[in-house]
């Protein structure tokens, strides 16, 4: 098929895919999790079933909380819809609507879905829920520099701020590569994903651990579809993630080089399947180690920085 | 030549094994032989070096230079090995083999180092009297030895890293011009001169100050220094104070030829002089307050360590004459000063000096020895050390650095007042009288009255008081084990430690007064081939 | 900036920041059981670099200095730790928790102020060959620097010591990088001499362990002046 399609609906299919392919990829986690635990586990499509549930039941508020609670969710998913507009997620060239933002504007806009899930639940008054959006507060105050210098490596790399940029240098030949920049920075933009999505070894997934919990607690307050706008919106900003790690760092191969159909049904099932690569890597890690004490979590953050430091240093000199 | 250069090599390793399988006393003359026997090689060897290079196997080399380290080194194995078989007289059986055979390995090393002509093995044989020096400290086996040992192996193996990675420079700066397979040779490195490639070659001099620096006492990396020289047994002191900072010195001394061949000697000379101040102000200062007397000498090895850089910063050949003068001098005098002081440990059982008292009487020969020894070392006449100071400070105003000698010798000033009130008070001040003698028990403090005519009334009570207990008075042959000096015995406590420190003072009056003919040509053909590695017309 | 480096050179510069990521792993250790055996893994890429730059230069000398390299400094040397740190009885060396000066996180951004320090002097000295990637010397010299962080936020022999063998081995990549091309015979000598300087430190811990019951480098403060 060689119909070539226009330009706006590419674009709505990048959002689409994002969309509907997060419940997916994180079934396909939790699945493959359960597996190498020797359980059978739930089956892949359950994230949907799951949310459908959520979205019947009824929504309760606590007194005295304001429109802004009930607001968080909505505002959080909609950043994270904006953002698969901005990055490569099935093309090779920019899309138009691209321009709006470079890879600072990401940044941006993944820090104030969080920021405002955040307030909602401080909005609350319930301890778990302040106690969570603390803790995720002043770790993320800590990784935001391992950002930044990420993003400085693909700045100095490149020479501009887009991510479609840095994809196009990646492919250009092997050796980019094996560049140490580029590897330590991707190993530090790793360690921040694990750290955003709250993977091992900086929170539990599964389960509630009152002394342990940064992320899970901060929906603590939120029911029904609220509720299931929250779950959809972590599921949203954990499939971004992976695609800014595959699409622009590690994999951008299989990625639409023009409007064909073909080829953009080719870059769909490309980035599923990176994304579920990169997510039984994370599952594999998940049942490997050990949940870090919540003080060690600043040392994990300071190897993250100096993987990110490390990046940035040896492109100084040329050859990096 | 072959064979004396080949036995330098091999005696002294072969005596520190054959002295661990015999028994002691066999060893003890072993090592006797060994050091009188290396210092004859050396002797030997020092009218071929007079007159030119000698290069064997590629590896071995022997230069005028390294003629002037190898006397002094020589010297002091020979002299300490006689001191060594009075100072270890009641020592254990095993303590004494293990002795020997770290102390004969350690001045192979040392006489190993000046023979060899590829930098790379310079280091590593700088790196093997690191590792022997370190156990020699801690043989001692108290706290603080274990202490100034850990420290010392640290901090200099850490400097010798530097000293690596400058060796390191220095092999790529020569094989830019020399090709890939370059051993480090000092000749080719001296002869490529201004080809040499100018970043690597400055990189490569700095880490050589800073890491053979750490060996060799500089400021600010000498914080080792002070600790091990006096945990450290006597006999290890004077060796690591009088040959070891000198074979390390010699070590910067390689660099700075092919760096001044290669750069101009601006930058070398202005490195030496900034860290030569810094060691002769720190040191000089520190020589006050000092209440441990090995501290004390370390202080003034330091001192002694600043004053060469200096000397080698002022870059006249009369200056450099002087510096390698020094470096023979302040061998006799160090080893000499560190032999006495041992003396004094023995007979006082403790290192403070500051209850060590009346020192002329109670050891008639080392006393006063010892006391010149503190003279030569702060440049008295006719020592040679005043010979060769003087040569360095005549060398500095000949050659336009004012300042710089003017510094020196304020600061040598400084530091003679700070050894010489301690020395003196440990030599001539009269014991302390004790006022509670009398109603101690024979194994108590006795009273410390001395017979000659040295007392108060009072005193004479407590004598009397004394005698009527049945008290002993000091002039038992019983020893006390407390520190009350007057209950010492006047006398040495061997013959063997009070030779070799004659030998040094003679030696030294003989640098002082008239070096012999040979000598003199050996440090001329020396300090020709350090300058001459500056380009012609430099002030 | 943009210009990638060869193959050869991009490996070269990638094991010179691993091993640079395993000195600062040290830091965080605890047990001198892990940071043996981070220095084993650092030797063991110093030989694996030994045998990159070989192959990339045509120096057949270079791999028998791997070899040796490699025998000797990941497996000699860290059994002659392991020996020698051990208890007199002869079973697992101790850990030295709380020998920090400072918590992990804070001698890791120290460590990373010494490493730009070191890293930015030597590369703008602008050492240019075209057999030397600037790189790698900057990164070795980079570790020099934290190496010497090392020795100093720890109060422990242990770490000390260790650190300084990771300056050996910093010195080591600085040496491949610089000076690939030196004879054999004074590569093997350099070899064996840091065999005979693991002997003596160890030596020295285990009398020190002996003498103080513990490693702990805190009761080591009584010379001063």
């Amino acid at each position: 098929m060689s119909a070539a399609l226009p330009i706006p609906l590419i674009q709505l299919l990048q959002v689409l895919t994002v969309a509907l392919g997060a419940p997916a990829l994180m079934g396909v986690i939790a699945k493959v999790e359960s597996r190498l635990q020797g359980r059978r586990g739930p089956r892949v499509l359950q994230p949907y079933y799951d949310l459908a549930k959520l979205c019947r039941k009824e929504a309760l508020a606590p007194s005295g909380a304001s429109w802004f609670f009930l607001a968080a969710p909505i505002i959080a998913v909609a950043s994270y819809l904006t953002i698969p507009l901005l990055i490569p997620v099935l093309t090779t060239y920019g899309l138009p609507l691209g321009y709006m933002g470079d890879i600072l504007g990401g940044g941006f806009l993944l820090s104030l879905a969080s920021f405002v899930v955040a307030t909602a639940a401080l909005e609350t008054g319930s301890p778990y829920a302040q106690l969570g959006s603390s803790r995720a507060k002043t770790f993320s105050a800590i990784t935001e520099p391992v950002v930044l210098f990420v993003v400085f490596t693909v700045a100095l790399l490149t020479g501009t701020d887009l991510p479609y940029a840095l994809a196009a240098t990646v492919r250009s030949s092997a050796s980019q590569v094996i560049r140490p920049a580029h590897l330590l920075a991707s190993a530090a933009l790793f360690m921040v994903i694990l750290h955003e999505t709250g993977r091992i070894p900086v929170e539990t997934h599964t389960g509630t651990n009152e002394f342990g919990m940064i992320e899970e607690a901060r929906s603590f307050e939120h029911s029904g579809p609220y509720f299931a706008l929250l779950k959809w919106g972590s599921m949203l900003k954990q499939f971004i993630l992976f695609t800014i790690l595959a699409d622009v760092f590690l994999a951008p191969w299989g990625l639409a080089s023009t409007q064909r159909l073909g080829a953009v049904l080719l870059a769909i099932v490309a980035l599923l399947a990176k994304a579920v690569a990169i997510g039984v890597a994370v599952a594999v890690i998940d049942d490997s180690f050990a949940k870090l004490r919540l003080f060690k979590i600043t040392e994990y953050a300071s190897a993250a920085f100096l993987l990110a430091v490390l990046g940035v240093f040896t492109l100084y000199l040329g050859g990096g | 030549m072959i064979g004396v250069v080949l036995a330098i090599l091999i005696v002294p390793l072969a005596a520190g094994v054959a002295s661990f399988l015999v028994p002691a006393p066999v060893g003890k003359g072993i090592t006797i032989v060994s050091g009188i026997a290396a210092f004859g090689l050396v002797l030997a060897l020092i009218p071929s070096v007079s007159h030119g290079t000698l290069n064997y196997f590629t590896y071995l080399r022997a230069d005028a230079v390294s003629g002037i380290f190898l006397l002094a080194t020589g010297f002091l194995y020979a002299a300490v090995a006689v001191y060594a078989a009075g100072y270890l007289k009641g020592r254990t059986e095993r303590y004494t083999r293990r002795f020997y055979l770290g102390f004969n390995v350690f001045a192979w090393a040392m006489l190993a180092a000046p023979l060899m002509g590829s930098l790379a093995l310079l280091w590593i044989a700088i790196e093997v009297t690191t590792v022997v020096s370190a156990l020699l400290v801690a043989i001692e086996d108290t706290d603080g030895a274990a202490e100034a040992s850990w420290k010392y192996v640290l901090i200099a193996s850490a400097g010798l890293g530097l000293g690596l990675l400058a060796t390191i420079f220095a092999y790529y700066a020569g094989s830019q011009v020399l090709g890939t397979h370059f051993n480090l040779g000092i000749d080719p490195l001296i002869g490529a001169g201004s080809r040499l490639p100018k970043t690597p070659v400055e990189l490569a001099f700095l880490l050589a100050v800073l890491g053979y620096g750490t060996k060799v006492g500089l400021v600010p990396v000498h914080t080792w220094l002070p600790d091990a020289h006096s945990e450290a047994p006597t006999p290890v002191s004077a060796l690591l104070s009088g040959a070891l900072l000198a074979t390390s010195f010699y070590a910067i001394l390689r660099f700075y030829q092919f760096t001044a061949a290669a750069l101009g000697s601006g930058i070398p000379r202005d490195t030496l002089l900034a860290f030569g101040i810094a060691s002769l102000l720190l040191a000089s200062l520190y020589v006050f307050g000092q209440r441990d007397v090995k501290r004390l000498l370390a202080y003034s090895s330091v001192e002694h360590m600043g004053i060469l850089a200096i000397g080698v910063s002022f870059g006249a050949p009369l200056a450099l004459a002087g510096v390698l003068l020094h470096v023979m001098a302040h061998a006799a005098a160090k080893g000499s000063a560190f032999m006495g002081a041992g003396v004094f440990t023995v007979k006082y059982r403790t290192k403070q000096m500051h209850t060590m008292r009346d020192g002329m009487r109670l050891l008639p020969w080392s006393g006063p020895l010892f006391l010149l020894a503190i003279f030569a070392l702060s440049a008295f006449p006719p020592f040679g050390v005043f010979r060769s100071e003087f040569q360095i400070v005549d060398g500095g105003l000949g050659s336009g650095s004012y300042a710089a000698a003017a510094v020196l010798v304020v600061l040598v000033t400084i530091a003679f007042f700070g050894l010489a009130t301690s020395a003196t008070g440990m030599l001539l001040s009269p014991a302390p009288r004790s006022a509670d003698a009398p109603t101690h028990a024979p194994t108590g403090a006795s009273p410390g009255a001395s017979p000659d005519g040295r007392q108060s009334p009072g005193h004479a009570e407590a004598i009397a008081a004394a005698l009527e207990d049945g008290a002993a008075v000091a002039v038992r042959t019983r020893e006390e084990p407390s520190q009350a000096t007057g209950s010492l015995v006047s006398g040495e406590p061997s013959a063997w430690m009070v030779v070799p420190v004659l030998a040094g003072l003679a030696v030294l009056v003989l640098l002082g007064v008239h070096p012999p003919a040979d000598l003199t040509n050996l440090i001329a053909q020396a300090s020709a081939q350090l300058a001459g590695a500056q380009p012609r017309g430099t002030p | 900036m943009n210009a990638p480096p060869g193959i050869y050179q991009g490996a070269a510069n990638v094991i010179a920041a691993l091993m640079l990521l395993l000195e600062f792993g040290m830091l965080r250790q605890a047990l001198v059981r892990d940071q043996v055996r981070l220095y084993a893994a650092q030797s063991a890429l110093i030989s694996v670099l030994a045998v990159v730059i070989a192959a990339d230069r045509n120096l057949p000398d270079l791999y028998a200095v791997a070899a040796l390299s490699a025998a000797l400094k990941v497996f000699a040397v860290p059994y002659v730790l392991r020996r020698l740190l051990g208890s007199p009885a002869g079973d697992e060396p101790p850990g030295v928790a709380g020998s920090h000066t400072l918590s992990p996180a804070s001698a890791v951004l120290v460590c990373i102020g010494l490493a730009a320090f070191g890293f930015f002097t030597f590369g703008s000295l602008g050492i240019h060959s075209p057999q030397a990637p600037e790189l790698a010397l900057a990164i070795a010299a980079a570790m020099v620097f934290v190496s010497f962080g090392l020795m100093i936020v720890r109060r422990d022999v242990a770490s000390q010591a260790i650190g300084f063998f990771s300056l050996e081995n910093a010195v080591s990549l600085a040496a491949l990088v610089l000076a690939a091309g030196l004879p054999l015979l004074l590569e093997t000598a350099f070899l064996f001499d840091l065999l005979l300087a693991v002997v003596v430190f160890g030596m020295l811990i285990r009398s020190h362990h002996a003498r103080a019951e513990s490693l702990s480098t805190a009761d080591l403060s009584r010379l001063r002046g």
